[in-house]
């Protein structure tokens, strides 16, 4: 009984950015509880392993928080487990801040087995990491960047829009420097006022302009055509990749496969069977109901969310949309009424047999999943 | 057997202030004070039972409690303290309890001296021949100027205030001497307790178990149980199946005799039957006059009130006939909209009566309504020479049927410092108002006499008025008449689709303004959707005005935090709860306070 794909989280970072809302807590590098966060990973990925959960596991992603943060000595430690863990990876991806992506972490990693490095750049303006919260500085990220790809790792950046002083100008010269820099693969993300953040704290329910949606919309848009200039093709609604660059562990995400999330704040989704295995790993994990087929959890909120059958079948429809290549026009056979509406509304249209998000679509996505999880 | 108390022991009066001037604490510190109501069970304003009436703190039903005060000169007296409603929504409720009291104790807040509600509360009173007993409140501020208020009471009322008592309705200070003023000051009842029965009904409510509970005063005669009775006005023969009074839980006594204040519980199922202002007196031994001054609670203020999802119509009807058991002044006819479904026309006695049974119908029985632009009610000449009332824009005929419209007028009352005239007066000219009179009550109030449509109050009036005078100015108001003019029905279109939910009638010179800021305020209210909206005010066929609701750019969430779907489906979920709080009409999902969108109008 084996899972697709293993997430870990790495839940430290050097400093908590004003926008984020994710589990991470900022920490001194020498913080003693690294060392027992890490003992604890590598026995959850043993007893993986010994339950016959990762057999084949073909991606695996360390995220954070700042997986780099831990250090090179304990990252390539933990790093090495997973791919030792995990004999059938075709993939494996960590998350990295340039201010602790240094040469040697970069190459530790390529000798644990890790094969992509998805670098959080965020923006190649000093001023405009500075109202981020960011702890680096734009040649930081440029430096970074050029040794991983030189190091023949497959290199992401993530970047974000529509975030304090940023200009049309200034994100377009953001992008054509990353472009230069010659990675294959970019995520773009507009800023998220998240409640708790400092952000949210500053700005409350009120849209500050910089956040305006139509100055996110504007700036999708331009990633998307400055990018695809450069053979870096949307895939997913927040991902670019040159031809085979694409992250396939994303896309396991959207298309169904089972994942494992091991670290507090990593979320699973798990099948019948394997969620049967993995309440041998989680004690907490409660029965499945005899009528559920897929189960959501994640280990900060230790809760469960059973999913029947239909409600899979509509998640995977909504899921499938978030990608450009869209779903086959077949699975919405059952539900007409809704695959005339998204067409009649402009947000979706047929193309060799697919049925494909629209440029509507893509920016109004809400409206498409929702309309499709409404068909649970 | 007589038990009939000695009347020279009995006192029966009302407290009257202006809102927020203090009634309710005073009245709390009497029960406490006479032990009516020991502390620990004293909670915050103990006679408004009600939710909102506690939340809001305003009072919307009258009571009657009795409470027994050992006076100074050994005896025990009987009072009756009637608690009255405080607003101007609610002034006939407010002259029935004035018809059965002998005094009213005036309450002025010493911080802020007499304001609008004070002087009308006071004529009121005087009017119905009250002895009145200023009491200063709030004299435990510092910003209190008793002696100020003392010289205002007696410039502007005309009542002697060397006896004013200063009180502190927060501390208790004073009402021991209040208490002995209204021994002292306020007289007995008088009447003949041998003559047939006369009793006027103050006000009533539903008991699930015994009926209607009517509040009552005995002018003529005594009610004991098992009394065969008649409702006067009504014509209704019923029984009293208990007598007693509140103490303010309700405590069965023999029989009520004259000049006492109690409740009698009637037995009669349907509240309708039950007025307030109505006589009560025996079935066969009948009194000669009824008490004067009984009429209908006639509807001020129309909107139609319908669900937001229309299967919920049977619902909101039987909401509405619970609401009515207890606030007979509500009525409602069935109204049906193209764009909102089928709903009701619910007459209110004013804008907080609607606000009030609004909330209610929404808390007490969980649904969610939409209520459509006030309206007052419009008498339309047609040109075959028959009137009609209109009280639904939706219902005017076409204009080549109309020979003239008729709206009401009220005269209302403003008082306000004298900086503040010259801003008053400016509102009056952009709400159709006609200044009559103004009168210098002292050197820091103008009292400002005016006739003004309804139609224009019942908008953003009271809001403006007390932004532009700084809060200080005070409002009373009372229906004078009906009076012609130019109106006209401004429709609003959606998409280019009439909404007739949003239509409204308005004077023809002020037409194209509000049509201007109707189209803008839409455009705040309703969310951008996936396709531009644009919103038109027409007049007839004629296009007035216009704004566009942009279209939705983006809405989607990018970010996926390490697979965290359950996180991103609550989001959607919590964005499909918020529409569903909206009425779709069309293609458009209008959010519920569209409608109600001319309130927000800022006219300036």
């Amino acid at each position: 009984m084996s899972i697709g794909a293993l997430y870990v989280h790495v839940p430290f970072c050097a400093r908590k950015c004003s926008y984020c809302d994710f589990a991470s807590e900022a920490t001194r590098a020498d913080d003693p509880r690294m060392d027992g966060y890490l003992d604890e990973r590598i026995a959850e990925l043993d007893r993986c392993r010994g339950l016959g959960m990762l057999g084949s596991c073909k991606t695996a992603y360390l995220g954070g928080g700042t997986p780099t943060f831990l250090g090179a000595a304990r990252l390539g430690t933990l790093a090495s487990r997973i791919r030792t863990s995990c004999p059938n990876l075709t993939e494996f991806s960590c998350e990295a801040n340039p201010d602790s992506l240094t040469e040697k972490v970069i190459a530790t990693l390529r000798d644990a087995g890790v094969t992509r490095i998805s670098i959080g750049v965020q923006s190649l303006d000093d001023e405009e990491l500075r109202c981020l919260g960011r702890i680096h500085t734009a040649d930081q990220a440029r430096a970074c960047v050029t040794v991983a790809v030189t190091a023949g790792l497959n290199v992401s950046v993530d970047l974000m829009c529509a975030i304090p002083r940023q200009t049309d100008e200034s994100w377009q010269q953001t992008l054509h420097e990353v472009i230069a820099l010659g990675v294959g693969h970019v995520s773009v993300y507009p800023l998220a006022i998240e409640e708790g953040t400092p952000f949210g704290k500053r700005y409350g329910d009120d849209t500050p302009p910089w956040n305006d949606e139509d100055v996110q919309a504007r700036r999708m848009e331009c990633a998307e055509r400055l990018l695809a200039a450069a053979d870096l093709i949307r895939y997913e609604v927040a991902s670019y990749a040159r031809d085979g660059r694409q992250c396939a562990h994303n896309i396991a995400y959207w298309t169904g496969v089972p994942y494992l999330g091991l670290g507090p704040g990593a979320a699973s989704m798990l099948d019948a069977p394997t969620y049967e295995v993995a309440r041998d790993l989680f004690d907490w994990l409660p029965p499945r109901p005899h009528d559920a087929s897929r189960m959501r959890f994640s280990t900060l909120d230790a809760e469960v969310e059973f999913l029947s059958a239909r409600e899979a079948w509509a998640e995977d429809l909504m899921l499938g949309m978030r990608l450009t290549r869209g779903i086959e026009e077949g699975r919405l056979e059952a539900v007409p009424d809704t695959r005339d509406d998204l067409l009649a509304r402009g947000l979706v249209e047929r193309a060799g047999g697919r049925l494909v998000p629209t440029h509507d679509g893509w920016l109004l996505g809400n409206e498409l999943f929702a309309a499709l999880w409404d068909c649970r | 057997m007589n038990t009939q108390t000695d009347t020279s022991l009995i006192r029966n009066f009302s407290i009257v202030a202006h809102i927020d001037h203090g009634k309710s604490t005073i009245s709390d510190r009497i029960l406490e004070l006479t032990h009516t109501v020991e502390q620990r069970d004293l909670y915050k304003q103990m006679l408004d039972s009600m939710d909102i009436e506690q939340e809001r703190g305003i009072t919307i039903k009258s009571n009657a409690v009795r409470v027994l005060y050992d006076a100074d000169d050994g005896k025990q007296y009987q009072f009756n303290l009637i608690d009255t409603p405080g607003h101007v929504d609610f002034t006939y409720e407010v002259s029935r309890s004035l018809a059965a009291c002998e005094g009213a104790v005036l309450v002025v807040d010493a911080t802020q001296g007499v304001e609008a509600q004070t002087v009308s509360n006071a004529l009121l009173a005087m009017n119905a021949d009250l002895e009145i007993v200023p009491a200063i409140n709030k004299i435990d501020l510092p910003s209190a100027e008793p002696e100020q208020v003392r010289a205002e009471i007696e410039e502007v009322l005309a009542i002697p205030a060397d006896d004013a008592v200063c009180v502190s309705g927060k501390t208790g200070e004073g009402i021991h001497d209040l208490l002995e003023s209204i021994v002292y000051l306020i007289p007995p009842p008088t009447g003949d307790a041998s003559a047939p029965l006369k009793a006027l009904i103050l006000d009533s409510y539903f008991d699930a178990y015994r009926g209607v509970v009517a509040m009552v005063r005995i002018f003529d005669g005594s009610i004991r149980a098992g009394d065969r009775l008649l409702m006067m006005a009504e014509g209704q023969p019923f029984l009293a199946e208990e007598v007693g009074v509140k103490r303010p839980l309700e405590q069965p006594l023999p029989q009520l005799g004259m000049g006492e204040v109690g409740y009698l519980v009637t037995g009669l199922k349907d509240p309708a039957l039950v007025k307030t202002g109505d006589t009560i007196t025996g079935e066969s031994r009948r009194c000669v006059e009824p008490c004067p001054g009984y009429h209908e609670a006639k509807p001020m203020v129309f909107t139609g009130i319908f669900p937001v999802d229309n299967k919920y119509y049977e619902n909101l009807r039987d909401a509405l006939e619970k609401l009515k058991v207890n606030d007979p002044s509500l009525t409602w006819t069935p109204e049906t909209s193209v764009a909102l479904g089928f709903g009701f026309r619910v007459g209110f006695l004013g804008l907080l009566h609607m606000e009030v049974v609004k909330e209610r119908l929404e808390r007490e029985f969980d649904l969610d309504l939409i209520a459509t632009s006030p309206s007052v009610d419009y008498h339309v000449y047609l040109t075959d020479g028959q009137m009609i009332e209109v009280t639904s824009p939706q219902d005017l005929p076409v204009p080549e049927k109309i020979e003239r419209i008729e709206e009401p007028y009220l005269k209302a009352t403003v008082i306000v410092p004298p900086d503040y005239v010259g801003a008053v007066m400016q509102l009056l000219v952009d709400h159709r108002g006609t200044s009559t009179d103004m009168v210098y009550l002292s050197e820091k109030s103008v009292e400002m006499h005016f006739d003004i449509p309804l139609a224009e109050l019942i908008l953003d009036f009271f809001d403006q008025l007390k932004s532009r005078t700084k809060g200080y100015a005070s409002l009373d108001y009372e229906f004078s008449d009906y009076a012609p003019s130019p109106l006209v029905k401004l429709d609003i279109l959606l998409a280019g689709e009439e909404v007739d939910a949003l239509s409204f009638i308005v004077h023809r010179d002020k037409a194209y303004q509000l049509g201007r800021g109707l189209c803008d305020k839409l455009k705040e209210i309703i969310p951008r959707q996936q396709f531009e909206v644009p919103i038109q005010g027409a007049i007839g066929n004629k296009i007035i005005s216009r704004s566009t609701v942009k279209a939705h750019r983006k809405d989607v969430l990018a970010k996926c935090y390490g697979g965290d779907i359950t996180r991103k489906r609550k989001l959607l979920e919590k964005q499909k709860e918020g529409k569903k709080r909206m009425k779709s009409i069309g293609r458009v999902d209008v959010p519920q306070e569209a409608f109600l969108a001319v309130l927000k109008v800022d006219d300036e």
